[in-house]
């Protein structure tokens, strides 16, 4: 082979190598649900899994934004629990409130976004300690406007959570109708672009001039609008909002990001595989359910899977 | 160290003459909320529609472990199943670690597994109503326990009164401070239904007497480690303003003495504190010489869940509460005009058991929660 056709299958394998692996796994569990249980391969089955990915797909599309620029986003918890409250605090029963609370939400979820985005280009804090500090701030205030479950949804707003489109779960529709948008984006619009090349080299990035804080910015605030987006459809699943209801989503969110390929130091990666990593989480939960397996093992493999994904993608940038 | 060697050396012989003299003033009839409800009726539910032939596939969806409590109710449940193998096939466990997002997956994997019946500790009570309530429109049969959902939309809930416990300990604060004083509320976890029962019920006695103040309103998450964090806080702020606690259950009691003890409050002088079930705090209250009521929630009520899971699935009629009943004691001399006992503190204590101890457990002398391990169905 020559040294530029190694090259070439090495790009290939740089872009696509990971997203190999996760569909490999995917395989894998699905063999492992078939032969553990005659009821795994039922349509209802498939679509627990397709409903119980929605969430973390939404919380995680936003993620993968901010770790592709090198940064990341440790105030989704705290954003959702906050848009949360709000969400069913604002309507409180009335269905004339929904589209105002959701707009309020969204709103704050992108506003909050921005206020990171600022933090870190103006203050010049590492995105780490200002997301952290960020989600601190919104949990506090979270607790000041309730400490337990506020206010309700109107009867109907569970369509949303467990409604069918097409046959299919909605949710399920809207995230990977946003997964390819997202994917569009990055590769299409400049602005998409432009974020590869701040997480690959942001002092080369400077240098050749692109807009860094437009991009931070961007970012940031894409992460806080799918922060407020999830908080929505948690309400629309649990039918109220409460004042922890985000907080596994700080950790979690990270997990399909990373096992998708993408790398924490930025630049590489893409939203496709973080789509992927999300089925794999929430088949992997599904099928250690049908094995009976102890939650607390499922802990131990998730956290053993990020562990090794992330080892995996580190050797393979330094030999290539 | 020491605790650790009391956890481990505690000897089980003391365990059963404790429960000995707790036998003799306990009551074993008919749930006292039955005896003493003012309404004429009481709310059955006819099961007919769900009685089939076994054996059964019960799915239990715990909220998660964590605490003893839990842990003493998990077993109590798995040791019924046992004892019940002849009718059932297979007992299916989760287990949310307390996080409503996985509960609500959860129970939709134990529908896709195929259920005759479920069984459900809902982690709040809320967010945990519409996965809930869809299964039951599908006709599966739901058997909640120790924590319910918002609406009505199950079979019967397997409980002890959380109204019950709530009103008690309110009524006897009440009536040790004479009426007048400032209380601190400590709850369990927030959204929870045992908590948020307890403390709305407590709410509407506290309500009647103005003079007493609520001085603020914590969560100690069935913690003793976050309670005594929370009630350290409390104690700066209000130092010896505090009349009184009023704690949801034993799991945070524990906590809240000790933050008095080392506040430097003398023995006799910490304010009165409610609890229910624990040994730790039962230890303490007769250590530090400060007024306890307790009123149980027994962890066997999840045994009693299987014994109802089994009862409906038979066709039989059932309560729409199933409320098993509380044993309620105080320490020596804190009887008051409602809360009249006779049985001591003193009586349920295992002096020289380890803290975290349930003594309403009800899993017999020779059962230690770190070595139980049982041949259920599974």
């Amino acid at each position: 082979m020559t040294a530029i056709s190694q090259r070439r299958s090495g790009a290939f394998v740089r872009r696509n190598g990971s997203q190999f692996i996760v569909i490999g796994l995917l395989v894998l569990l699905a063999i492992t649900g078939f032969i553990v249980s005659d009821r795994f391969a039922t349509v209802a089955n498939i679509m627990n899994i397709l409903e119980q990915s929605v969430t973390l797909a939404l919380v995680s599309l936003g993620q993968t934004l901010t770790i592709l620029t090198g940064g990341i986003d440790l105030s989704v918890g705290s954003m959702i629990s906050l848009a949360s409250v709000l969400l069913s605090g604002i309507t409180n029963g009335d269905a004339n409130m929904v589209a105002p609370a959701i707009a309020i939400v969204l709103a704050l979820g992108i506003f909050v976004g921005l206020l990171n985005a600022a933090a870190v280009v103006w203050l010049r804090v590492h995105p780490l300690i200002v997301t952290l500090g960020m989600g601190a701030v919104l949990q506090g205030i979270t607790l000041l406007y309730t400490m337990g479950p506020a206010g309700k949804m109107p009867l109907g707003f569970d369509w949303l959570a467990f409604g069918r489109v097409l046959g299919l779960p909605v949710g399920a529709v809207i995230a990977v109708a946003l997964f390819l948008l997202t994917a569009a984006f990055l590769r299409y619009a400049r602005l998409g672009r432009y974020i590869y090349a701040i997480g690959d080299d942001a002092i080369g990035a400077k240098l050749m001039g692109l807009p860094r804080t437009k991009v931070l910015l961007f970012v940031y605030a894409f992460s806080g609008f799918m922060a407020s987006l999830t908080a929505i459809f948690l309400v629309s699943r649990f039918g109220v909002g409460q004042p922890y209801t985000g907080a596994n989503f700080t950790l979690t969110s990270i997990t399909p990001v990373v096992v998708g390929g993408t790398l924490l130091a930025g630049g590489r990666g893409g939203v496709l595989g973080t789509l992927l990593g999300v089925y794999l989480v929430s088949l992997l939960n599904n099928v250690l359910n049908f094995m009976d397996i102890s939650s607390h093992y499922q802990l131990i493999v998730q956290g053993l899977i990020v562990i090794i994904a992330v080892s995996v993608y580190v050797e393979k940038k330094r030999t290539l | 160290m020491k605790n650790l060697l009391k956890r481990f050396a505690a000897p089980v012989l003391l365990c059963s003459v404790a429960t000995s003299a707790f036998a003799d003033n306990s009551y074993t009839g008919a749930p006292r909320t039955f005896l003493f409800n003012p309404a004429q009726d009481v709310c059955f539910k006819d099961t007919s529609q769900y009685k089939k032939e076994g054996p059964y596939t019960i799915g239990f969806s715990n909220a998660g472990l964590g605490d003893s409590w839990r842990v003493v109710a998990l077993h109590s449940m798995m040791k019924a199943a046992a004892e019940n193998k002849d009718k059932i096939a297979k007992l299916m466990i989760t287990d949310a670690g307390h996080d409503d997002s996985k509960q609500v997956a959860d129970i939709q994997d134990l529908v896709s597994r195929g259920v005759d019946l479920l069984i459900v500790s809902a982690n709040t009570a809320q967010a945990l109503d519409p996965a809930v309530t869809r299964v039951m429109e599908q006709g599966i049969p739901v058997v909640m326990v120790d924590r319910r959902i918002e609406s009505d939309n199950f079979v019967t809930f397997v409980t002890a009164s959380d109204a019950i416990s709530g009103r008690l300990f309110a009524q006897w604060i009440v009536e040790k401070l004479g009426g007048k004083g400032n209380v601190v509320m400590l709850g369990g976890q927030a959204g929870s239904s045992p908590s948020e029962i307890r403390m709305k019920t407590a709410m509407q006695v506290f309500n009647q007497y103005p003079d007493i103040k609520i001085i603020d309103t914590v969560y100690g998450d069935w913690s003793p480690v976050k309670s005594k964090q929370v009630m350290q806080s409390e104690i700066q702020k209000f130092g010896d303003q505090i009349d009184a606690v009023w704690s949801a259950h034993g799991l945070m009691t524990p906590g809240s003495i000790e933050a008095f003890v080392e506040a430097g409050w003398a023995d006799g002088t910490i304010p009165p504190h409610t609890t229910a079930d624990v040994n730790g705090p039962m230890q303490l209250a007769l250590q530090h010489k400060v007024p306890l009521l307790e009123v149980g929630y027994p962890p066997a009520m999840a045994g009693e869940a299987i014994k109802s899971a089994l009862a409906v699935l038979n066709g039989a009629q059932v309560p729409c509460i199933t409320e098993i009943n509380s044993q309620i004691a105080v320490t020596e001399g804190d009887n008051t005009a409602s809360i009249d006992t006779k049985l001591g503190i003193k009586d349920m204590v295992v002096l020289d058991g380890p803290a975290d101890l349930l003594v309403t457990g009800g899993m017999g002398p020779d059962y230690d929660p770190t070595t139980f391990s049982i041949d259920y169905p599974q």
